[in-house]
């Protein structure tokens, strides 16, 4: 199997009292190695479910997930937490970062958890690839939201993955902060990394190769993004409309 | 490496509510010092007793006159003992192979210039058997000293050592003041230095013959106690010996029948009795308390823990999603109780070295110890109540769903 991600008829279902809630509803997704792509939808369309799942953060309720030759859908949780820690980085909405600790320790934790030494060099090393390596030793709260994001994504690339997964990366950040942040997915999507963000802003999702679209946890469209689109995507400094069906007009062009 | 990375992580996150993490083990530190001040206590004291104890034959009875009361009040002790009497137990007891009679006083010693104060034991030339201490140098007094009531003295090495330094003292005559008045003895012998026996610094004590010390230095009628030997130290024969002693001095003090004693006999044996007795009970308080303590300790710790767990549910599902086993987790809150743990026992035994020693400076009775041993238990006992209240909240951390975790405002 050569592509990197392969979901087969995957679902994701929760029981809510009498209603059955279904976040996935039979996906069918492949993603090759060295992808960039933007999965967009409404609000409650199942993106950041998906994300969880591709994560390996959950397990669907039913169907099948390949990562990388592997059936991940099967496995254990302690096989599933060597698989986030060795193959997965995660950029979230809020950071994340453990407050009142060093930007240095928060980049050190997947590898204190892959067990590796030398762990203050390799952290400084992914402060150093974000621009923030002069700022190792500050604790998050005395840094600014786009440099909070930047040292989550020093920690998510530390181990160096094969995948990046960011959900909302910019959704807390002023447009050029965001932009800086969607610069730095670009390098490392350079440098061979596959990079998955969820955003309803379309004017992130233009700056991936693909863009994959959900409502009511379907996939309902998945297409390339051509370079004119993106120019624009790039130019663009507003935040599109919440993606709402029907489709706003700039995603309609684009189909035709 | 990995274990002390959490070591250094739990520091931290225990730093950032400093008071908190000392409230919450406020039962591990009050528990743990009180074992700690406890054992130095009930060490010491049986270092005391044991040095007294094990030189001092089993066989021995010590008849003392008995508290005097008026209603419930103690207002002295009889006059009830006489030098005759102790002739007496040891010619009329069968049971009995040695009867001593003994006064004890403090006495101000004077040789020259130099001063110092000894307690003065007024005793027989039987002492050195009895007691097992024998003179280092010159001789101890003999019998006739004490027939005739001899102006000698046998010093201990304490003593000797204060008045004379390095230079002889065999000969030497000192000046004695006791109740009546300043008397000149000779120095005919030096004690073996021996340390503390049963509450009493024999090497700060002069010897003198009892006669002596009743009727030239201090006045006295009668003697502060009868140190008797039983001829063997069976329970038997010793319970028989009591009996012997009590018959003969009611008969000789001729307290009528239904009258209480004036004298009281204590066996040597009884005082060890005693004494395991006590050290029994003070051994179940102990550990009542430190159990108690340490239950209530514990039930701090672990509610400390289950409320970080709580505030850090966020933290939880990041590490959890960059790699963390829930074993890591767990881990990690285990080692978090054991380390606010163990910093409570260390603060507790701190405190409690601090009482022990407040105890010796007030009661002045004994030295307490404080022992390594005790306090490699006291901080094993923290951390062991830290791992077992961890246990919980850190088991509850571990099972967290991440996604759930990470959702979590
Ligand atoms: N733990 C859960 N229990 C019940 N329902 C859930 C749970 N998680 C998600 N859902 C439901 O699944 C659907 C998809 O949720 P999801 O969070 O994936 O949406 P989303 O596309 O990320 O939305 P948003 O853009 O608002 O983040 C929603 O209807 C949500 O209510
Ligand atoms: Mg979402």
């Amino acid at each position: 199997m050569a592509a990197l991600i392969h979901l087969e008829n995957l679902t994701k279902h929760y029981q809510m009292g009498e209603t059955m809630v279904r976040a996935l509803d039979g996906v069918e997704l492949q993603i090759q190695p060295g992808e960039f792509v933007a999965i967009t939808g409404a609000s409650g369309s199942g993106k950041s479910t998906m994300m969880h799942l591709l994560g390996c953060l959950d397990r669907p309720t039913t169907g099948a997930y390949w990562l990388d030759g592997e059936l991940v859908s099967a496995m254990t949780d302690r096989q599933l937490a060597v698989i986030r820690n060795r193959k997965i980085g995660f950029v979230f909405q809020t950071f994340n970062l453990i407050q009142r600790t060093s930007a240095l320790d928060n980049v050190s934790i997947p590898l204190f958890y892959a067990r590796v030494t030398r762990v203050a060099e390799l952290a400084r090393r992914a402060l150093d690839r974000v621009g923030l390596g002069p700022r190792a030793s500050h604790a998050p709260s005395e840094l600014s939201g786009g440099e909070c994001q930047r040292v989550a994504i020093a920690r998510a690339i530390v181990n160096e993955p094969k995948i990046i997964l960011a959900d909302e990366p910019t959704g807390n950040l002023d447009t050029r902060t965001g932009k800086q942040i969607m610069d730095i997915f670009h390098e490392l999507h350079q440098s061979g990394v596959t990079i998955i963000v969820v955003t309803h802003e379309m004017s992130v999702a233009l700056q991936a190769e693909r863009i994959i679209r959900m409502r009511d946890g379907k996939i309902v469209e998945d297409r390339p993004v051509d370079r004119a689109e993106k120019t624009r995507g790039e130019e663009a400094t507003e935040p599109a409309t919440p993606d709402r069906e029907p489709s706003p007009p700039m995603a309609r062009r684009a189909k035709v | 490496m990995f274990f002390f990375r959490i070591m250094i992580m739990s520091f931290r996150s225990l730093w950032v509510h400093p008071l908190r993490s000392v409230l919450a083990t406020l039962g591990v530190i009050i528990g743990v010092a009180a074992v700690v001040a406890a054992m130095a206590i009930l060490e010491g004291m049986s270092a005391r007793f044991a040095t007294g104890f094990e030189s001092m034959g089993s066989n021995k009875l010590y008849i003392m006159p008995a508290v005097q009361r008026r209603g419930h009040r103690t207002v002295g002790v009889f006059d009830s003992l006489k030098l005759a009497d102790a002739d007496a137990i040891l010619k009329e007891c069968n049971a009995i192979r040695t009867a001593i009679p003994q006064v004890m006083n403090a006495g101000l010693v004077k040789y020259f210039s130099k001063n110092t104060n000894a307690s003065i034991l007024g005793s027989t030339e039987q002492y050195c058997k009895v007691n097992s201490h024998e003179v280092a140098e010159g001789e101890f007094i003999n019998r006739s000293d004490v027939q005739t009531g001899a102006s000698v003295a046998v010093l201990g090495a304490n003593v000797k050592r204060e008045l004379f330094g390095g230079r002889p003292a065999l000969g030497e005559r000192i000046k004695i003041t006791g109740a009546m008045g300043a008397r000149g003895f000779t120095v005919i012998g030096v004690m073996e230095a021996k340390g503390n026996v049963a509450f009493t610094d024999v090497d700060k004590q002069i010897i003198v013959p009892v006669t002596t010390a009743m009727d030239k230095l201090y006045g006295l009628k009668a003697v502060s106690a009868i140190v008797a030997e039983a001829v063997s130290p069976d329970d038997a024969k010793i319970d028989e010996a009591k009996a012997q002693i009590k018959k003969l001095l009611r008969a000789r003090h001729k307290i009528r029948a239904g009258k209480p004693d004036d004298f009281q006999v204590q066996a040597q044996k009884e005082f060890v009795k005693q004494f395991a007795m006590f050290q029994n009970i003070f051994g179940v308080v102990l550990w009542s308390i430190a159990g108690i303590s340490l239950v209530v300790g514990g039930i701090g710790i672990m509610n400390i823990m289950l409320v970080a767990v709580t505030e850090r549910t966020r933290e939880i599902g990041v590490r959890m999603a960059m790699g963390a086993q829930r074993i890591d987790v767990m881990q990690q809150f285990l080692i978090e109780a054991s380390v606010v743990s163990f910093l409570g026992g260390a603060l507790g035994v701190l405190m409690g070295w601090g009482m022990a020693g407040m105890i010796e400076n007030l009661t002045r009775l004994f030295e307490t110890i404080t022992t390594a041993w005790a306090v490699a238990m006291a901080l094993g006992m923290a951390t062991f109540t830290g791992i077992i209240s961890g246990l919980y909240p850190a088991w509850k951390a571990s099972r967290l769903d991440p996604v759930e975790a990470l959702r979590y405002e």
